[in-house]
């Protein structure tokens, strides 16, 4: 079946742009999320509208009004790095608010410790609330990391040459409309599993609740 | 009624060597026990005793491994193995209230009290409500009929709980640890209730701490450690008078609490 | 032919709006009928994913997985292009909901699992020893309460599903963002007509995303 070849072979490309735009998108969060817990007003509610916004435009708008609209006027963007700055910075969105949600689940009793305890604020963030903070991160990081797999056929809409576009371009030139889409749906459900996997297995381990 | 270990007649409930275990850890271990019509029995123990075990095989929360389970001469027998019919039987003649009361938060207390006498008795809604606000009055929380039950004190839901378990007129009452989860003014307000109802001569079982309340209650008591009776009679001589070590280390654990 | 006298943003906007509001109608209609379809569908899987028997179990798992592990876009595609071949032949307005509904569906079938599994055992212990069956207990104890314990992150769900709408453009279904398209490759002005379009679907995701947490946090006290 030479439906499979191309598809496979464009699978590197896909992975390759969901991590970079996720790679992107993690460290964009830290700057958001610090913008969002400022004590400086301005810069908190700038923040938390960047955030508010680009979560709540669907990412293909998005997408287009960085490729579309930035990318093709003064600025020229390719695709890849329209994609991976416009999905980037929604990554980034998301980031910040899980990584928001994770600062709040270590709690303040632990602040309030290392506070009592005289340590410097750089330390108390990099010894004592962070490590806690990414335990709780990381498996909804890692949720997100399937969905954006998922997404990133998004981008086959502006040429980007991954699976979603190359399964078009089979099913045009093939007789056969099924079956091209079916293997693409395949294939990203293979890509996804050993995620998902990967995502039980951490959630177990670094799971700090008391066993019952 | 004087507490006796092998009461004449025919008793309400039979245990035969019922066995139980979980992973390795043997909750009851052969445990044989009768149950007269009427009585109230009291079964205490450190935790992990398989006191809980043993009362959940009762109405087969828990299957038994082995042995043999007889409520009201209907003998149910272990290894998993019973129809859904006679499941339905067995429970409804048997009512169970628990220690964290496992009220239905999103119905009110009158409909708690009805909706498991609608779907399982086959009542009428209008019988059913009826029977409730009876069982209501009899706890003293008739007032309390349509709130719902987080608006309610702990020891306000747990009478509403043994409302619940009433209304399907069942033969036997399991208790277990009643009290355990409430403070000990609230406690006293559903012991007086569980009093009550052995007065009117309930067959009661009831797995506590409350000593006091067995003493006064109870018309016979079991002590279980490591899933086994070690030590059964009446509440007072074996209180005042335990024969085994173990049941004197025990009790006096409790009384320094 | 109306000419603009001025050529000011704004004035642009409101040329363009009528377009993107017959296109956001559109995008609401399909959004609300996947809603429907798709939760409904989505509360029949959750049940028939937690049956006890594994023969109903596994099947019902199965396909939410390939649901959920599916691109909504490789979905679209699947039903409007991919089942012609298999001579289902649908519109884009039907094909758009039936995908949709489908990738709600497998969703909405997780979170409402999650929700049912979410009840506090005691509640099923008490439903067993008071001699209710197993349906009994199901429809009156675990359901109404799994539903409510899942509603807010349903509610989220719902939002994305316009978002995920958008999609649909690649269909050719008149909807918010495909107007928007075409109307910028007709004038060039894509960056303009783009945000603009953006606003509309902003005004509708964040104050509904602002509604949701204000729900949550009531449900909480409430609880």
């Amino acid at each position: 079946m030479d439906h499979v070849g191309p598809i496979l072979a464009a699978a590197p490309v896909t992975l390759g742009v969901t991590a970079a735009i996720f790679v992107v998108g993690a460290l964009l969060g830290v700057v958001l999320v610090t913008g969002r817990r400022s004590g400086n007003r301005v810069i908190r509610s700038t923040a938390r509208t960047a955030i508010d916004v680009l979560r709540g435009l669907p990412p293909i708008v998005f997408l287009f009004i960085v490729f579309f609209g930035i990318g093709s006027g003064a600025i020229r963007l390719s695709p890849i790095e329209a994609a991976v700055i416009g999905l980037g910075l929604i990554t980034a969105a998301h980031m910040a608010e899980i990584y928001r949600g994770s600062l709040l689940a270590v709690g303040p009793g632990q602040f309030e410790a290392s506070q009592a305890l005289g340590l410097s604020r750089t330390t108390t963030y990099l010894r004592v609330i962070g490590p806690q903070a990414i335990r709780v991160a990381v498996p909804s990081m890692i949720t997100w990391a399937i969905s954006l797999l998922k997404d990133s056929a998004l981008v086959s809409t502006i040429g980007v040459a991954e699976i979603m576009s190359v399964t078009n371009q089979d099913a045009r030139s093939s007789g056969s409309s099924l079956t091209p889409f079916v293997i693409a749906a395949i294939v990203y459900i293979a890509l996804g599993t050993p995620l998902a996997f990967l995502s039980r297995f951490l959630e177990r381990r670094l799971s700090l609740s008391v066993r019952s | 009624m004087n507490g006796v270990e092998r009461p004449p007649g025919n008793p309400i409930l039979r245990l035969e060597d019922v066995r139980k275990e979980f992973n390795g850890h043997v909750a009851a271990d052969g445990v044989s026990l009768d149950v007269a019509a009427g009585q109230v029995v009291a079964i205490i123990g450190p935790s992990g005793s398989g006191k809980s075990t043993l009362l959940r095989c009762v109405n087969l929360l828990e299957v038994p491994d082995s042995g043999r389970i007889t409520v009201d001469g209907q003998p149910t027998d272990a290894g998993g193995r019973v129809s859904t019919r006679d499941l339905m039987n067995l429970r409804r003649r048997v009512g169970m209230v628990f220690q964290s009361f496992n009220l239905f938060p999103h119905l009110t207390v009158l409909r708690n009290i009805s909706l498991p006498q609608e779907r399982v008795l086959g009542r009428t809604r209008a019988d059913a409500d009826a029977r409730s606000m009876a069982l209501l009055e009899q706890v003293g929380l008739a007032a309390k009929a349509r709130a719902h039950p987080l608006r309610c004190s702990g020891g306000q839901q747990q009478r509403v709980a043994i409302a619940r378990a009433l209304a399907l007129d069942p033969k036997i009452m399991l208790f277990d640890e009643p009290t355990s989860a409430l403070d000990p003014e609230l406690g006293l307000e559903v012991l007086s209730v569980m009093r009550e109802l052995a007065n009117e001569g309930m067959t009661m079982i009831v797995v506590t701490h409350e000593i006091h309340f067995a003493v006064d209650v109870a018309d016979h008591l079991i002590v279980m450690a490591d899933g086994r009776i070690i030590e059964q009679g009446g509440p007072k001589s074996v209180v005042n008078d335990p024969r085994v070590p173990r049941t004197r280390t025990f009790l006096s654990a409790i009384r320094d609490r | 032919m109306q000419t603009s006298l001025s050529t000011s943003l704004l004035n642009d906007w409101s040329d363009w709006l009528p377009r993107l509001l017959d296109g956001l109608v559109v995008s609401l209609q399909v959004t609300g009928l996947s809603l429907l379809f798709g939760f409904a569908a989505g509360l029949v899987f959750a049940l028939l994913s937690s049956s006890a028997s594994p023969v109903v179990r596994w099947p019902s798992l199965l396909l939410v997985e390939i649901g959920r592990g599916m691109p909504s876009l490789v979905m679209l595609q699947i039903v409007y292009f991919g089942l012609p071949g298999v001579g289902v032949t649908l519109d884009t307005f039907p094909a758009s909901v039936l995908a949709l509904s489908l990738t709600t569906a497998s969703y909405t079938s997780e979170i409402i699992r999650a929700g049912l599994r979410a009840v506090p055992a005691g509640e099923r212990e008490a439903a067993d020893a008071l001699g209710m069956s197993r349906a009994d207990a199901i429809r009156f104890i675990i359901v109404p309460q799994g539903l409510r314990i899942a509603l807010p992150t349903l509610m989220g769900f719902a939002i994305l599903v316009l978002q995920i709408s958008a999609l649909a453009f690649s269909l050719g279904l008149p909807e918010l963002l495909s107007q928007a398209y075409s109307i910028g490759a007709s004038t060039f002005r894509y960056l303009d007509v783009l945000v603009l379009a953006g606003l509309l679907y902003l005004a509708i995701t964040i104050p509904a995303s602002w509604l949701v947490g204000r729900f949550e946090g009531r449900l909480a006290t409430n609880r």
